[in-house]
């Protein structure tokens, strides 16, 4: 009875009639495409949450192993002289640029209002508050990010981290310890290096392209900066410092399936923190300016 | 001692040991065979502690060592040397430093006598002259050897091999395996090898139990492994490469 119930309604799809095709598909969805989704869906939840609790306490175990600082202080002084020293020339290139950039339109929009000596006010504030941690944030994100999943990805994928729990160290007071700290320490004198290579280059501009006096556009910083602008800016370093470090590090250890496996693991670093990077740089302003 | 007890470990869904017991003892050399994939290797994680079984019990010198945490599962394992079947060398460390590194690291000797140690490992293993290279620049053989030195320069009680003369040559093999024997003679170690290659067995095991499907199958001395009738290790004494 069963293959004469379905014979007709076969050869009638293929006639064409789509009233039954219709009937026929919303009989199937919910029964089973529905179903496929939904147990999808609840693994990948699932999946999710656990890499978040997987997280949760590798961040935690980074931080409870402060207190070896002093057995590892040359890893400290070895990542302190990756992150911070090695990274000067991209944080001075993305700065000057930026803040060149940044004089030159903000400088033309000043200009319709006739406001223009109001130019190292707004330029000051916006690299200070904004752009300087920002930029420098991202950049590490991709310079130092990058290094800290790749290697540790490459460790993890020729067991070099298991040889590590196998002879009695852990590896995370070893290996993420000491570049955790030293991101906290080196992202501060970053920022400011950013800040003022980008305040230098917007001075520049204003200068060669605008024609303000730097008199004028150096009074219109200082005496107009407050505690708040630099408290803004200078938050989002440790801020970056530990998201960066952190994320990047956790799939760095996550890494699975070969070569691949590290490309894949430090391509999501460098994507996670990144978007982390940019999402705390808007809280971080957020709730700073309003409780200030 | 080692002793596993009742040991099952899932990954998922795949049910990957099931009561597994198996003990061994010291100054013995007990070899674990199995095909590919089996979880041989993940015995041997278990031993150390890197992995906790879903049930049963890891017993080391008498001590339980699955409810342990990371941080007291340190001292146990330093009673262990393992040597990995991708050697797990630091790859930016020359020779000389991989062999002294978790010295430096762990054990609060002087320099002089970390040296002492790394150069007599490195007579030992037959690196003279390439104690400032880098392991890329080794030969496989002769990078195993550093692992061997490396697991054996703690002093341990046991040594664990994960499949030591996988990928060698059949020279390096035999130099592998004749450093492994001379370790009962000269050292007074047990160890434990996880191997696919059955003459390795022969060759330098007191015991061996192999592991099929989850379960241990035999678990005897190695002579009586030809007078077990299970038919998959007559197949295995027949093919002498376990290729499954």
């Amino acid at each position: 009875m069963g293959s004469e119930n379905e014979k007709p309604t076969f050869t009638r799809m293929k006639t064409g009639e789509s009233t039954v095709i219709a009937s026929h598909r919303m009989q199937f969805m919910p029964s089973a495409v529905i179903l496929i989704l939904g147990k999808k869906l609840v693994l990948q939840l699932k999946d999710f949450f656990l890499t978040m609790q997987e997280f949760f306490f590798f961040s935690l175990k980074a931080f409870m192993a402060f207190p070896k600082m002093i057995r590892y202080w040359r890893d400290v002084l070895d990542q302190a002289t990756i992150c911070g020293t090695d990274s000067i020339p991209i944080v001075l290139v993305s700065a000057i640029s930026i803040g060149a950039l940044l004089a030159i339109e903000v400088g033309n929009l000043l200009e319709d209002f006739g406001a223009k000596t109001m130019l190292g006010r707004s330029t000051a504030l916006s690299i200070i508050r904004e752009l300087g941690p920002l930029l420098m944030g991202l950049m590490l994100s991709a310079r130092f990010g990058s290094r800290n999943g790749a290697e540790l990805g490459a460790m993890q994928i020729s067991e070099q981290i298991d040889a590590l729990r196998a002879f009695g160290t852990d590896p995370i007071a070893k290996l993420v310890m000491p570049r955790l700290l030293a991101a906290l320490i080196m992202f501060l004198p970053l920022t400011a290096l950013s800040d003022f290579a980008g305040l230098q280059s917007a001075a520049y501009m204003a200068d060669h392209y605008h024609k303000i006096d730097p008199g004028i556009f150096w009074n219109a910083v200082y005496p107009r900066l407050v505690a708040k602008d630099f408290v803004v800016g200078f938050l989002k370093a440790p801020v970056f410092a530990i998201i960066i470090t952190l994320v990047s590090c956790f799939n760095g250890f996550s890494a699975r399936g070969g070569t691949a496996g590290v490309g894949r693991s430090t391509i999501k670093g460098i994507v996670v923190s990144s978007g982390l990077v940019l999402i705390a740089n808007f809280y971080v302003s957020k709730i700073v300016l309003e409780n200030m | 001692m080692i002793e596993l007890r009742n040991v099952s470990l899932k990954y998922g869904e795949k049910e990957i040991l099931k009561k597994v017991s198996l003990t061994v003892c010291d100054n013995t050399i007990k070899a674990i065979l199995g095909p590919s994939g089996v979880g041989k290797s993940t015995i041997l994680k278990l031993m150390l502690g890197l992995i906790k079984p879903n049930s049963g019990q890891v017993l080391v010198d008498d001590t339980d060592i699955t409810p342990l945490k990371e941080s007291a599962l340190y001292g146990i394992r330093r009673k262990m040397g393992m040597v990995f079947q991708g050697n797990a060398l630091f790859d930016s460390l020359t020779i000389s430093q991989n062999l002294g590194f978790f010295l430096r690291e762990n054990m609060n000797l002087p320099e002089e006598e970390v040296n002492r140690r790394v150069t007599e490992q490195i007579q030992f293993a037959g690196l003279e002259g390439y104690e400032d290279q880098l392991p890329e620049s080794l030969s496989g053989g002769m990078r195993r050897r550093v692992a061997i030195g490396r697991a054996l320069i703690f002093k341990p009680h046991m040594i664990l091999f994960d499949e030591p003369t996988a990928g060698l040559d059949p020279v390096s093999s035999k130099k592998i395996l004749s450093l492994i024997s001379s370790l009962r003679h000269h050292n007074n170690l047990g160890a434990v090898i996880v191997t696919h290659i059955i003459d390795d067995v022969f060759n330098v095991a007191d015991s061996v139990a192999v592991l099929y499907q989850g379960e241990i199958i035999f678990d005897d001395v190695t002579e009586k492994l030809h007078e077990s009738k299970h038919q998959f290790i007559q197949s295995i004494l027949s093919d002498k490469i376990l290729e499954l």
